[in-house]
């Protein structure tokens, strides 16, 4: 790194420390061991998840959601623990996600928290969403200080950290890219395993048609529900054929929109993306979130990178797609610094922007 | 193949930087006349050539038109001296200045890294040379937006990046009350609209990267309203309404008071 580099306030560590992670914010249910030891390292002892998969054409429910996440709870925690090797009393802190995300999953997780962290008598941290994908993107791949681009199911976010806070350069104006290829698989009825955005990826493979669609900069900022209701509309067209090529020669197929759909959208993020990696004169870029580990998104923001002489950190679908690790990478460090959430306080908001965070543990 | 006018003239230029979507070139048209400044939208790798070209066709053409509209209204922005759609370059007046993000706090940060505090005695010391405090610079800001809307273009891509000062020997303006110009430049993602809606979010851009790029910029971004207040005139409180309204609008922001 050029440049003055201040001294971290983050003290190395005088023990080994132990955290448990906890997430649900959406439709998975994660639960993480990570180890803060002694020599500075940071080892992931376990990483469980499991998700709720819905059928074919349909999203998934809060409610539904929720009641997931309460039956696979004590499995979850359970092998989370067994595979890490570590009892419940040598935890030093139990983090959970605050939010943002569903309102009903996020309680239910926040509530099996609470419930541990009285029968075991240990501290609670209380963790964003957000800046647990980029704690975790930034100690899995050693980025020092990259913008990170933030992509999944309920966030599109440009991010870059100044003056400890993570400021978010751009963002979606609406629907977040996930939620918009999502939406895409529900219409074309594909599968919803093991992700319905894996399945578009496929798809996209198999497609060579480039359709017009909207392409919606706004400075730093992009806007996606006008790209879905279009690639929509070509599934109405009298040219498209659900079944795939015919031999026709003008035809639509599925394969074809979701080719479409995924070089125009990720053009218009690795764009922004670009864009806040010039304004600041980064020449590091962290891809964190479940889109980001789209190979398609990954290989294009690779070249953008080596156009401009910067480096691409990415992670694969452990650690990119919600986890319960990173949720506890994120409130160890701030537990390090001494930030305890009380009981009182261990309430989950819906709306929690990563801005919000005081990063206490970076200069 | 062979070479476009266009490409030999890039070749024989110097290169200056490269943005995020243009590569920029100081370059003359002919051995004597003065320099121009040459932004050529080079081949995006990443993107779809498909989608490439007609992207940046359409964006040097976009540019062009904006920045002629502006030209033509008295708007504060480069001259035009060549465009050519197909080989995404076009040739703008060279201007002799600084980039405003340069001159304000927290906007000379060249490394990403954070080192906010030493250089905040410096900016007063360049901006004095340009002749002009801090808060007169937010209010041309708002004055150059404001005659900017006035004529329906939208900018689309406002930062401090993309204003510059002039240098007093180069002004266009013989007045002498005038003590400072600054430049619009890179109308790049410049669009013509008569909304209010597209006009407030204009201005919600560049609130947004003052915040990012200036941090407690907030009673800066105040003054820059302010100019653009007053030379909207009648339209302003439609303006305000939209913008308070587009404010409320990003994700995930906190939905009380």
């Amino acid at each position: 790194m050029p440049g003055k580099t201040r001294k971290t306030p983050l003290k190395d560590a005088d023990r080994d420390y132990l955290a448990l992670g906890l997430e649900g914010s959406a439709n998975k249910l994660g639960a993480g061991i990570m180890k803060h030891s002694k020599d500075g390292a940071a080892i992931v002892l376990s990483n469980i998840r499991h998700t709720y998969i819905t059928p074919p054409g349909e999203g998934f429910q809060p409610r539904d959601t929720a009641l997931h996440h309460r039956e696979w709870a004590l499995k979850v925690i359970n092998d989370c623990l067994t595979k890490a090797g570590v009892s419940m009393h040598e935890i030093d802190c139990i983090c959970f996600t605050k939010g943002p995300g569903m309102g009903a999953p996020l309680q239910s997780v926040a509530l099996i928290a609470r419930t541990l962290s009285l029968l075991f008598s240990k501290p609670l941290v209380g963790v964003n969403h957000c800046v647990g994908h980029i704690e975790m993107g930034r100690e899995i791949t050693g980025a020092q200080n990259p913008v990170v681009l933030y992509v999944s199911g309920g966030n599109t976010q440009v991010i870059a950290y100044s003056r400890q806070c993570y400021r978010i350069f751009g963002e979606t104006l609406d629907i977040a890219v996930g939620n918009c290829l999502d939406r895409f698989a529900r219409i074309i009825n594909l599968s919803n395993d093991p992700s319905p955005g894996y399945n578009i990826e496929q798809e996209a493979k198999k497609g060579n048609r480039l359709l017009s669609l909207p392409y919606a900069t706004k400075g730093m900022d992009i806007s996606l529900s006008g790209i879905l209701s279009a690639a929509e509309t070509y599934t109405l067209d009298k040219r498209f054929r659900a079944q795939g090529a015919t031999g026709d020669e003008d035809t639509i197929t599925p394969q074809d929109l979701c080719f479409s759909l995924q070089e125009t959208v990720f053009a218009m993020l690795v764009e922004i993306t670009e864009r806040a990696m010039a304004h600041i004169g980064s020449k590091e870029v962290l891809i964190v979130g479940g889109v980001g580990s789209n190979e398609r998104l990954q290989q294009m923001m690779g070249i953008m990178a080596q156009e401009r002489q910067a480096r691409v950190f990415a992670t694969d679908e452990r650690f990119c797609i919600d986890n319960g690790i990173m949720i506890a990478q994120a409130g160890l460090l701030s537990y390090r610094m001494g930030y305890e959430t009380p009981l009182a306080k261990t309430t989950c908001t819906q709306r929690f922007r990563t801005d919000e965070v005081h990063v206490a543990w970076r200069a | 193949m062979t070479i476009s006018l266009s490409q030999n003239l890039i070749r024989s230029s110097l290169p200056i930087a490269q943005g995020a979507e243009a590569k920029v070139y100081k370059a003359h048209l002919t051995p004597e006349s003065p320099p121009i400044l040459l932004k050529y939208r080079f081949q995006k790798d990443y993107r779809h050539p498909f989608l490439n070209a007609n992207l940046t066709r359409s964006r040097i053409a976009g540019e062009a038109r904006a920045i002629l509209k502006c030209l033509r209204s008295g708007v504060h922005v480069p001259g035009i001296r060549m465009v050519d759609a197909t080989d995404g370059v076009l040739g703008i007046e060279w201007i002799e200045g600084q980039s405003l993000r340069r001159l304000l706090p927290g906007g000379a940060e060249d490394d990403g890294s954070d080192n906010v505090d030493n250089v905040d005695s410096m900016d007063t010391d360049i901006l004095k040379e340009y002749g002009v405090s801090v808060d007169e610079l937010m209010k041309l800001i708002g004055i150059e937006i404001a005659k900017m809307h006035r004529v329906d273009v939208i900018h689309g891509d406002l930062t401090t990046s993309n204003m510059m000062l002039r240098r007093p020997e180069s002004f266009t303006s013989s007045d002498p009350n005038v003590t400072t110009e600054l430049v619009l430049i890179d109308f790049g993602l410049s669009y013509q609209s008569t909304l209010t809606e597209d006009k407030a979010v204009d201005l919600y851009v560049l609130e947004r990267a003052f915040a990012s790029t200036h941090p407690d910029s907030e009673p800066l971004f105040a003054k820059v309203l302010a100019g653009y207040a007053e030379t909207t005139g009648g339209n302003w409180p439609a303006i305000k309404h939209r913008l308070d309204d587009v404010r409320l609008r990003g994700r995930k922001r906190s939905m009380v008071g």
